[in-house]
């Protein structure tokens, strides 16, 4: 659909333009018309040629007076004329004009061309990102850090004018319309070649679904990562090949579970799965024993089912006696109140868990009873990321946010696609594994997040590597942590995954070789990241840094595809 | 019968009317070429032209153009006219005259074409 603002500031000012045309010429030709005398005293008239200069300037209303020669009292009266109709034309169109600029409509107008021209004009990967709520801004928050631009399409006015006086690192787009429509989303970019991805995180479910099928047939090449809430739209966008669904109960859940079976696991997941300024957790400790849980949501119902899964004996409170699937022996009543918590048996409980919608009373809850039980494990659920100042400070073991874990969870895919794999891998083993991976990248528990960088050993995505491998060389994981330029000194980065066919070798010996098609997820602090591709590149750094010597001479026009020519 | 569009047609017809009536006549005699009727085709030209503003379709854009350059046309007449009779005061010689009315000349065919169209249209949309 194409919307040209100056078509429409045209068809707008049709009328005005030509009320002012026409009393242009009636002024002009009833000049010349006018009989008058020249300095003589003989007659004279104008031509069209003066008449149209006192006409522009009385109509302008500058005035310069009666020129060439005095005006006659004929002239007079029609100057007097004149002046009515062109001054009344004159403002006639001028007042249209700023009643043309004060439109909403045209306002609007104006906006969306502005924003279409600036999504245009990308020449580096952006993202799109539809709906600007917590886990929006946090996104944005993360991928501009990156120094990735982000178009944000919200319905929301008030949420696009916050975003609009957000200070980010790099340009984001911000505009005010309904991300459903095919044709907001190709004019917010979807079809650009520069869009690498698309993020569905809006509130609803149908509208998730919607973008995702819009941005899964317009633009194939461009990934999708998606908010979905209920499990069969969580089935139905898996069904057409969206990058990754996130589903914010099922997230809280994992990362419960984690933290009450493999807690190693689970610092490195949450650290690895938050934002990029996130810490390494502290190590849970969570008592074995029976577990209270305060509201029977949605977030509450998956935490049951985790529990009981566990074999965990749990009471329920729940305010809403009607919801469905609840089970026996469950407390009708507030979490909120001592009496309901001690009806649950809270004093001796080993673990309270408070996920009702309200995060007053999740904070309530958990003071409340606290109060009774001072050893008790207390987890929450924060709605709001605007609350999170307040449950920092309340320190629960554990707090999960659903706009923190959305958002978490996407960017980890977008930092690396084989961490999904790493992390399904990693719970197939034991949790020393965890521990040592923890170890290895943060030794001192307060070391920032690792860069991610993903290869794929063939001769587009690493053509130094794949030399190697084609002059008989074997290059072997341990490649990545020689430095080219100070051989025999380590550097530290880390090989966390090798995956070849089907098999997946979580943190690989150093010596094992590599092959073509290998995929490796390699960790490195974010300093060396350049270093790393200029090791994947550059042939005579893979050379050093596999050898420890300089390549002889000719050995890479000794190339065999080059000899065979 | 839509008034608007009477009233559209109006102003292309008689751009193209008056537009011929200043261009009948020899070419190099200034008494067979009047003024006013240089100044009213000028006139209803960019009546014509700003009534084609904001069209959309392909057609409409077809009249528009024409119609820019019936007005660049008959401004460059105009413009001829001023310079030569008031500003460097050489009058209306054959030459010049020649020179104004060829100019008119094309401005003719550009009307010519914009009526054209508009036929075509208003032919296209009985159909």
């Amino acid at each position: 659909m194409q919307r040209s603002t100056a078509l429409l500031f045209f068809r707008r000012m049709r009328v005005p333009l030509i009320v002012l045309v026409s009393a242009y010429s009636i002024a002009t030709i009833g000049f010349t018309l006018m009989p008058g005398e020249d300095a003589q005293g003989e007659p004279w008239r104008m031509s069209l040629f003066e008449a149209f200069y006192v006409v522009s300037y009385t109509g302008s209303t500058i005035g310069f007076g009666e020129v060439p020669y005095e005006f006659s009292k004929a002239q007079r009266l029609w100057t007097m004329v004149s002046i009515y109709l062109t001054v009344t034309a004159w403002l006639f169109s001028i007042g249209s004009i700023l009643s043309l600029m004060q439109d909403p409509a045209f306002a609007q107008a104006v906006r969306g061309a502005r924003f279409r021209r600036a999504v245009r004009n990308y020449d580096r990967p952006f993202y799109l990102l539809c709906g600007y709520g917590d886990t929006g801004r946090l996104l944005t928050r993360t991928l501009t850090e990156l120094h990735h631009p982000v178009v944000v399409v919200d319905k929301i006015a008030e949420k696009m004018d916050a975003l609009s006086v957000e200070a980010h690192r790099v340009p984001v787009n911000g505009f005010c319309m309904d991300a459903t429509l095919p044709d907001n989303l190709v004019a917010a970019g979807l079809q650009s070649r520069w869009c690498m991805g698309v993020m569905a995180v809006t509130a609803d479910d149908r509208v998730n679904l919607k973008i995702a099928v819009t941005a899964r047939l317009l633009n194939q090449r461009a990934a999708v990562y998606a908010r979905a809430d209920e499990a069969q739209v969580a089935e139905n966008m898996r069904s057409f090949d969206t990058a990754h669904v996130v589903n914010p109960a099922n997230e809280f859940v994992r990362r419960l579970r984690l933290a009450l079976t493999r807690p190693h696991t689970y610092r490195l997941y949450q650290w690895l799965r938050s934002s990029p300024s996130a810490e390494v957790p502290d190590l849970v400790d969570v008592p074995r024993g029976r577990w209270v849980l305060c509201g029977f949501g949605r977030f509450g119902r998956a935490v049951y089912r985790m529990l009981c899964e566990l074999g965990i004996e749990v009471t329920v409170i729940e305010e809403d006696t009607s919801v469905d699937g609840l089970p026996d022996g469950v407390i009708a009543g507030r979490g909120t109140q001592a009496e309901t918590l001690e009806a649950a048996g809270i004093a001796r409980a080993a673990g309270l868990l408070a996920t009702t919608r309200d995060d007053v009373d999740n904070l309530s809850i958990l003071i409340t009873a606290r109060g009774i039980n001072d050893a008790l494990f207390t987890g929450a659920l924060c709605n709001r990321w605007s609350s999170g100042t307040l449950f920092r400070a309340a320190e629960p073991g554990f707090v999960g946010q659903p706009g923190a874990l959305i958002a978490g969870t996407v960017m980890s895919h977008i930092r690396s696609p084989l961490l999904e794999q790493f992390f399904d891998r990693l719970e197939q083993n034991g949790d020393e594994l965890a521990a040592e991976v923890l170890q290895r990248l943060a030794p001192d528990q307060v070391s920032s997040q690792p860069e991610f960088f993903t290869v794929r050993v063939s001769k587009r995505r690493a053509p130094a590597l794949h030399a190697l491998i084609e002059h008989g060389l074997t290059p072997t994981a341990g490649l990545f942590q020689r430095d080219p330029a100070r051989p025999g000194k380590r550097v530290p980065v880390e090989v966390l995954m090798l995956t070849r066919g089907d098999e997946h070798h979580l943190l690989p010996p150093a010596d094992l070789a590599l092959e073509s098609g290998d995929r490796l997820l390699v960790a490195c602090p974010a300093k060396l990241a350049r270093r790393l591709s200029g090791l994947v590149d550059n042939e005579a750094a893979a050379y050093r840094a596999l050898t420890g010597l300089e390549p002889p001479k000719n050995f890479w026009s000794g190339r065999p595809d080059k000899a065979a020519t | 019968m839509n008034m608007s569009k009477v009233i559209f047609g109006f102003f292309v017809l008689l751009a193209l009317t008056l537009n011929f009536s200043f261009f009948l006549g020899e070419i190099d005699n200034p008494d067979h070429h009047n003024v006013y009727e240089l100044s009213a085709a000028l006139v209803v030209g960019l009546i014509a032209t700003i009534m084609k503003l904001g069209e959309r379709s392909q057609m409409s854009a077809m009249l528009l153009a024409s119609s820019l350059v019936v007005d660049l046309h008959l401004l460059a007449a105009v413009g001829v006219w001023v310079m030569s009779v008031h500003v460097l005061d050489v009058g209306l010689t054959p030459a010049v005259m020649a020179s104004i009315v060829s100019l008119s000349g094309g401005a003719l065919l550009a009307n010519l074409l914009s009526v054209v169209l508009l036929t075509m249209e208003t032919a296209g949309f009985s159909r």
